[in-house]
């Protein structure tokens, strides 16, 4: 049986960590409802540019503009793949890497090459380490910059794809449902095709105004959609990851306070242990003496 | 047809304005444009520059907006913009001063690269709708 003291020790120890814990789970809050705000913003706002851009990809054939290419056949696949920097936030991870690796595992057997970009330091440390080709790696994204490193990355991909390095550009992040749940999701970036948006409905492009000619308006609205998708993305990324961190961290301090009433337990029965081994100890005493007295 | 047209104008940050209008003036690239309901499928790039609209409750509207894109359809107006500002918060002083410093350096770097001169560009009518011009 431990001794008093040390099981004092370790309900410190305990205590000091719940109490970390509980700080973590308050930022995490805070951040999450902020993140949260900006999300439900940038939603509306993207999905309209979403609608306006398939829209007029639906009207136009894929030689209008190099972004609305399809490759004749899937060979170079390029997926850009959302984690957290941080780790202490449960299973949000490794539940994507799970997830990431099974994606893989598929498409090498359809397409000729895949390579990974990253934006997250988790994800990038658990692939560079598994032998996939990786591209480029992005870290340290937080709600105040995303949108910097969104124009940088729109640039980047859209280059790519424009010159034929990569024939299809897929995003991997973790799609916010609430604050208990977050979907993984793999979304097609470019090539934009007109096939999918093929929703019905759709006016024939005769009907349709466009100013300046259409040709410069998917010119100028293409690149920019990029980076709309992409920044939703990582706002999507974000907010998961700081309600993902906020769940562990409650539940890492519920488990904390079990652990602290089981020690405090410990405690008592150890001391009562003690009280009686003590008694037991004088009561012996006095009755040896009273024994020997006797004689 | 419909007697009124829906107009929606959407940043990244907010919804800024979504109701009924009576009519939109909106500074497109190829020129200014009015949209009336029952207008055809349009699409347009915006300059950024003055938006004006006119509602039934508050009249005569006036945004800033920073560019973006118009989408007309089926008497529904998107307006998805960078940044929009109420014309009335607008230091005027400030935005004179900054619409003639980007005109300058406009002037003055003739031979600055394209991505640059479209960036001075955009400053530049910011600058000027900020002051009303």
């Amino acid at each position: 049986m431990p001794s008093l003291k040390q099981i004092t020790t370790k309900i410190k120890s305990v205590r000091s960590t719940r109490r970390i814990m509980g700080a973590m789970k308050l930022i995490a809050a805070v951040r999450l409802q902020k993140a949260q705000a900006a999300l439900m913003a940038y939603r509306p706002y993207s999905d309209a540019y979403r609608d306006v851009v398939l829209n007029v990809a639906a009207l136009s054939e894929s030689e209008d503009h190099p972004l609305l290419r399809v490759p004749e056949e899937k060979t170079n696949l390029h997926v850009l793949f959302f984690t957290s920097d941080r780790g202490l936030c449960g299973s949000f991870n490794s539940a994507l890497i799970r997830n990431m690796q099974h994606y893989v595992g598929e498409q090498k057997e359809v397409s000729g090459s895949i390579k990974l970009s990253f934006v997250g330091r988790r994800g990038r440390d658990y692939f560079s380490r598994n032998g996939v080709a990786t591209g480029k790696y992005y870290t340290g994204v937080n709600e105040k910059n995303s949108r910097k490193f969104s124009e940088e990355l729109a640039v980047a991909l859209t280059e790519e794809f424009r010159s034929g390095e990569s024939d299809e550009i897929v995003l991997a992040y973790n799609h916010f449902v609430s604050a208990i749940s977050q979907k993984m999701t793999f979304e097609r970036l470019l090539p934009l095709s007109s096939q999918e948006t093929d929703d019905g409905g759709a006016e024939s492009s005769s009907d349709y105004i466009f100013e300046p000619e259409k040709e410069q308006i998917i010119g100028s609205i293409l690149p920019k959609y990029v980076q709309v998708r992409i920044e939703r993305a990582m706002n999507e990324s974000l907010t998961s990851e700081h309600a993902a961190r906020m769940t562990a961290m409650e539940n890492a301090t519920s488990n904390a306070d079990e652990v602290i009433a089981k020690l405090t337990l410990l405690f008592n029965k150890t001391r009562q242990a003690i009280i009686t081994t003590e008694l037991m100890d004088i009561v012996n005493g006095t009755e040896a003496q009273r024994k020997g007295g006797n004689e | 047809m419909a007697e009124k047209l829906r107009l929606k104008i959407i940043t990244p940050e907010k919804l800024v304005f979504d109701g009924e209008v009576e009519e939109l003036v909106a500074p497109g690239q190829m020129g200014e444009f009015g949209v009336l309901p029952g207008h055809v499928p349009f699409l347009s790039v915006l300059f950024p520059g003055r938006l004006r609209f006119k509602t039934e409750e508050s009249g005569e509207n006036t945004l800033i907006i920073h560019g973006g894109l118009a989408d007309v359809k089926d008497d529904t107006i998107s307006i998805l913009t960078d940044q929009s500002e109420d014309p009335e918060e607008v230091d005027v002083a400030a935005a004179r001063k900054d619409a003639e410093t980007f005109q300058r350096e406009i002037d003055e770097f003739q031979d600055a690269e394209p991505s640059q001169r479209e960036e001075l560009d955009k400053k530049l009518r910011i600058a000027r709708a900020r002051v009303g011009e």
